[in-house]
């Protein structure tokens, strides 16, 4: 294959998927949930929300007995086992088993929050009583790597271990992080995605900025009224294509290509017309040597808040022309809510779960299409294509962050 | 196989370290006999008696040649650092602009912006959500120091944020290294930026992370000694410019210093909290590096060391280091984490002056050769002519990020 500046690369391809949402532990439950119809966002118990001014969330359910037994699963932060409970069940898929015999396989992950639930605990204890002596544990999980330190330490990984925190664009940022090591020959195999806890400071902090409603989200409504924060973990296992097929791994999709770029503009507010949202979107065209009219679907970021909606709806008719209005999107959002740094993970393995089963989920019922955003969201049932062949997912962050990543669905041919 | 950086080079550098501002600054400081540390404020209700004392602090500085107070009371301390040294290193580079479509701003964060977060927590649990403010929240996230450069310069290339503790850095510098080498960014702003609030240093003591005095010795970071005790916690920023150099020579731009190579590997014996003891297998990727750049290691004509003081950190360290240099002599070893503290940007600066520098000043805080390290660092003085440097960071919880730097 040829990149956008005719230089020929490795492909590379998904092998294994795992995710862990307000669905439950698995792909499987994500998948069902997101075929329904129906939001997981709902009341939660994670966060004393009583004196905030929402009260609901997507919040993850208590973990299968069986990862009870992973070694350390204990001393995990929420984040952690998030990630590791995705990590391993991707690394089951993909047939490699932990720890793995070639120990050459890096990490690129994503978080917002870290330990930040845990270190919480432990800020609230100095608060309420100063020279206190809360329990450092709930610290030893605070720094942001600490996700992709956990899965490392479990696989084994002696390759490169990299964290990336931008905001609501991490993970997907990290795909093409792990996209570009393993097309340089830096790495084989790369575990990559992103996790996320509930916590104060994020409930809270969106709360203060009137970015959350009071409902379940509506992704691209006419009277959407904000986000819904959620919970959460996505892990892909990418790798060259040359060692999945000499180890018989079966591909999943290929990831053909990302871009990304920034607003420049306003820390939270994204750019009205959408301009470097669309330019992040051509660039992961570019970088995967196709023109707009090959993507079947966008899975779009989705937050369901007025500036973002209409922010992204500018840059896919800037991206898909005359297109715009007959390509289905995707808001995985409305299922799950809002993952933060685990956002693009996970939506990246909503595209490609729809890519495999020629289907695409549909985003809860909540009132019309804002018409004037000019695009198709699939509403209330799943719709059915053998076309659907290649995909984008985009994700727009705080900060101006803007990232895109190009799927296709894989084929022997 | 490696990611290979070629013909990317280091044409600008800001730094704000301590009360340093500048590179010109920061390189006089580094040649002094004292390190850049100051008293931090433990009336916090973090400290615990018998804390550290000790912080290469940035409290007081004046930032406003290069960010206007209008745009710096929207920013978190950590923003300020990253804006002022995004400026500086602008102009070091000859002026040039940063407003470009492919720009790329890779930065790094070892703790994020941990003080907006424990005022909004503050806030929050004293005066209730509602009180929470919206300013606050947004230079919470890890990002804001990036996206703040981005407003800044104008720069629309690929946004990215590096959260891997002590090796952040580095990984910045080399992932941003790769964009401009790929030819997908024009340019990259690179670095690292961190604040260091009474909060976050009552963290690291309570891991006892932090140098203290003893009955014989005064809190300082002693890289390599053999009573090294813990690290001094450093707030700052760096930044570097990084281009092409066929454009760079093209503008007639001063070439500070060529990335040769870049690699990051991880050591899963490490614990959360701490390093670990994987020295054969980090020396491996680090001998790695080397052949895959080309690089005898006769070349390397000095190595500027992550060392911290850390009582793992400096023993891995030296392991990885003799493990690679095994049955050689190990070239000049600089260990400026005694001047600049561990974290924000003083290290990442000292490393583009150690790699170019005709001499160095004495390494602060060594005084006595510890013999399981058997790594004497450099004492002050003359240095052979520079070729090649290798630069170092091992992180606790396992990372570990090496540069390696040519002269031009």
């Amino acid at each position: 294959m040829l990149n956008s500046v005719g230089r020929q690369q490795r492909r590379v391809v998904v092998t294994g998927i795992g995710a862990v949402t307000p669905a439950g532990w698995g792909v499987e439950p994500f998948t069902q949930a997101i075929l329904s119809g129906r939001t997981t966002i709902g009341g939660f118990t994670r966060v004393d929300h009583a004196a905030h001014r929402t009260h609901i969330a997507g919040e993850v359910p208590p973990e299968p007995p069986a990862l009870r037994r992973v070694r350390g699963w204990r001393r995990l932060s929420n984040t952690d086992r998030f990630a590791v409970g995705s990590a391993l069940e991707a690394s089951l898929q993909a047939g490699l088993a932990w720890p793995l015999a070639d120990s050459d396989a890096a990490v690129f992950f994503a978080s917002s929050t870290g330990g930040l639930f845990e270190t919480e605990r432990f800020v609230h204890a100095l608060i309420d009583a100063a020279g206190t002596t809360a329990p450092r544990g709930l610290l030893a999980s605070y720094s942001l790597s600490s996700p992709a330190e956990a899965i490392a330490r479990r696989l084994g990984a002696t390759a490169a271990v990299e964290t990336v925190s931008s905001a609501c664009a991490a993970s997907a940022l990290a795909i093409e992080q792990a996209l570009r090591a393993i097309r340089s020959g830096e790495v084989e195999v790369a575990f990559t995605g992103g996790s996320d806890c509930l916590c104060v400071t994020t409930y809270a902090g969106f709360n203060s900025l009137r970015a959350v409603d009071e409902r379940p989200c509506r992704p691209f409504r006419v009277d959407r009224a904000g986000l819904s924060l959620g919970e959460g973990a996505g892990v892909l296992v990418l790798e060259s294509l040359d060692h999945a097929v000499a180890r018989g791994a079966a591909p999943l999709a290929e990831l053909m290509g990302a871009g990304s770029s920034c607003d420049a503009g306003h820390m939270t507010a994204p750019n009205p017309d959408g301009s470097w949202a669309a330019e992040a979107m051509r660039r992961a065209l570019a970088d995967a040597g196709l023109d707009s009219s090959a993507i079947d679907f966008l899975n779009a970021h989705g937050t369901a808040t007025p500036l973002n909606d209409a922010a992204e709806a500018a840059a896919i008719r800037l991206v898909f022309g005359d297109r715009a209005r007959a390509l289905p999107v995707e808001a995985t959002k409305g299922v799950v809510g809002h993952l933060l740094g685990a956002a693009g993970a996970v939506e990246a393995v909503a595209t490609i779960v729809s890519l495999g089963a020629g289907t695409l989920h549909p985003t809860p019922e909540g009132g019309p299409v804002d018409d004037a955003l000019g695009v198709d969201v699939v509403l209330g049932q799943p719709r059915t294509s053998s076309a659907l062949r290649t995909a984008m997912s985009a994700n727009l962050g705080f900060g101006g962050a803007n990232a895109a990543l190009v799927f296709r669905r894989w084929s022997e041919s | 196989m490696n990611p290979l950086v070629e013909r990317v080079v280091v044409t600008g550098v800001g730094v704000v370290a301590g009360a340093c501002c500048g590179i010109d600054a920061l390189a006089t400081a580094l040649h002094a006999s004292s390190s850049l540390s100051a008293d931090v404020d433990s009336r916090s209700p973090y400290h615990r008696d018998g804390s550290a004392t000790q912080g290469v602090l940035s409290i007081g500085v004046d930032l406003s040649p290069w960010v206007p107070a209008a745009a710096a009371r929207r920013m978190g301390r950590p923003s300020r650092f990253a804006a002022a040294a995004a400026h500086m290193a602008l102009l070091d580079a000859g002026d040039v602009a940063g407003d470009d479509a492919t720009t790329a701003v890779v930065m790094a964060t070892a703790f994020g912006a941990i003080e907006a977060t424990e005022q909004l927590l503050r806030v929050a649990r004293r005066e209730g959500p509602a009180m929470v403010s919206p300013f606050g929240f947004t230079e919470s996230v890890a990002n804001a120091a990036a996206a703040h450069i981005a407003i800044a310069t104008g720069a629309h290339g690929p946004n990215i944020t590096i959260a891997q503790r002590e090796a952040g850095a580095l990984t910045a510098v080399g992932r941003g290294a790769l964009e401009v080498a790929s030819g997908r960014s024009r340019r990259a702003l690179v670095g690292c930026a961190e604040e260091m609030p009474p909060i976050l240093h009552a963290f690291l003591d309570r891991f006892f992370a932090l140098a203290h005095g003893t009955a014989t010795t005064i809190e300082a970071a002693r890289p390599f000694d053999r009573r090294r005790n813990g690290f001094i916690a450093a707030e700052g920023a760096a930044v570097l410019i990084l281009e092409s150099e066929p454009e760079a020579r093209a503008r007639g731009a001063r070439i500070r210093a060529r990335i040769r190579g870049f690699a990051s590997a991880f050591d899963p014996t490490a614990a959360r909290i701490g390093w670990g003891r994987g020295h054969v297998a980090l020396g491996g990727a680090l001998t790695r590096l080397l052949e895959r750049t080309s690089t005898e290691r006769s070349r390397v004509s000095r190595i500027v060391s992550g060392a911290s003081g850390s009582i793992a950190g400096d023993r891995l360290e030296a392991h990885v280091l003799r493990e690679v240099w095994r049955g050689s002599t190990l070239p000049p070893v600089l260990a400026p984490k005694g001047h600049t503290g561990e974290y924000g940007g003083g290290f990442l600066a000292a490393a583009v002056l150690g790699a170019t520098q005709p001499s160095a000043g004495p390494t602060v805080g060594f005084d006595e050769v510890d013999p399981e390290l058997g790594v004497t660092p450099h004492r002050g003085g003359g240095l052979p002519a520079p070729d090649v440097t290798l630069v170092t960071s091992l992180a606790s919880g396992g990372a570990a990020s090496w540069l390696l730097l040519e002269a031009v």
